[in-house]
């Protein structure tokens, strides 16, 4: 990185994000008076759990062992894939079943993603940080 | 730099992805083909409930394929893998310890349970086909939106037994990898 960006304008910029997706997808609930796209905020918000679980004991038993992911590491990646694809699938079968219009749809979908996103850059950011952090504790 | 562009054949723009990175995207891939049957299916199911203009709707009969499918791939993928690899190597040599007997004891449980599993995802599949044919196709449900809860279903155990597969080939991958590597 050439220029060098103030963790607290980061931390600003990602609550901005977070808060547009979360605008999104109330939005497309209360626009149209029908509060059934709400599940895809649970479902994102349940999206970043499963690998924030299972890499950490993955992470130590491959630097222990070898560079080969484990079965640990495997369950947090299925289950991650599972509920990403599972948060753009809902809104895709409720507008299929006729239970939220088209705009509604997309809108929950873009909100959905954008939220999802910003918790995973989020955690991208700070986790290099606290690396750094715990090199010169115990270093 | 030398060195780096010997290590590279073709001048590709991108880079092929290592071992783990190769396992790491199949595993995601098989996760999404798994959410992508699933989503399926809770669409038939979906639909038949809010939308649905016909008299023919899904009951239970519809959801045990799902389950069996489902049933199947847990069974499967939870299996040691190298239980199995030990049986394949002592199972077919005559040594008479009693250490390798009951390994291959051990084995040929594993045998069992792994053809239980297997059994259940092709029950799974071709009890969705069953469905799709006796309850829509025989009936005479042929236009698309009735029909479509029955497609939907064998697609979704379809797509169930793809993510089973592609997560099996995967992991045995990774073992032959390791395999190689110790030795």
């Amino acid at each position: 990185m050439e220029f060098k960006v103030s963790p607290l304008t980061k931390i600003i910029s990602l609550s901005g994000f977070l808060a547009l997706g979360f605008l999104l997808v109330i939005l497309s609930c209360a626009l149209f008076h029908n509060y059934y796209p709400l599940f895809d905020i649970l479902i994102f918000l349940l999206a970043p759990i499963p690998n924030t679980l299972f890499s950490k004991s993955g992470s130590d038993n491959a630097n222990f062992m070898s560079d080969t992911p484990s079965n640990v590491q495997d369950t947090g990646n299925f289950l991650t894939g599972v509920f990403v694809t599972s948060g753009i699938a809902l809104p895709v079968v409720f507008y299929h079943c006729q239970l939220i219009g088209a705009l509604s749809c997309v809108m929950s979908m873009i909100g959905g993603l954008i939220i999802y996103t910003s918790i995973v850059v989020f955690s991208w950011f700070f986790h290099s940080s606290w690396d750094q952090e715990e090199d010169t504790l115990f270093g | 730099m030398e060195a780096d562009q010997n290590a590279r054949l073709f001048r590709l723009p991108f880079k092929f992805p290592s071992f783990a990175g190769l396992r790491r995207i199949s595993v995601y891939l098989s996760g999404v083909l798994y959410a992508v049957g699933f989503w399926l299916f809770l669409d038939a199911v979906i639909y038949s409930k809010h939308a649905n203009a016909s008299d023919v709707h899904v009951t239970f009969v519809d959801w045990i394929p799902f389950l069996c499918s489902t049933f199947g791939m847990l069974i499967v993928n939870s299996i040691e893998k190298n239980t199995l690899l030990q049986g394949a190597l002592s199972g077919g040599g005559m040594s008479s310890f009693a250490g390798s007997d009951l390994d291959s004891s051990m084995a040929w449980q594993a045998r069992v349970v792994l053809f239980f599993g297997f059994a259940l995802l092709a029950g799974g599949l071709s009890g969705s086909i069953v469905v799709l044919i006796i309850k829509f196709l025989a009936k005479n449900y042929n236009t698309y939106p009735t029909v479509g809860m029955g497609v939907n279903n064998v697609l979704g155990n379809f797509f169930i037994l793809m993510s089973c597969v592609l997560l099996w080939i995967a992991q045995n991958m990774e073992d032959e990898y390791s395999y190689s590597l110790t030795l």
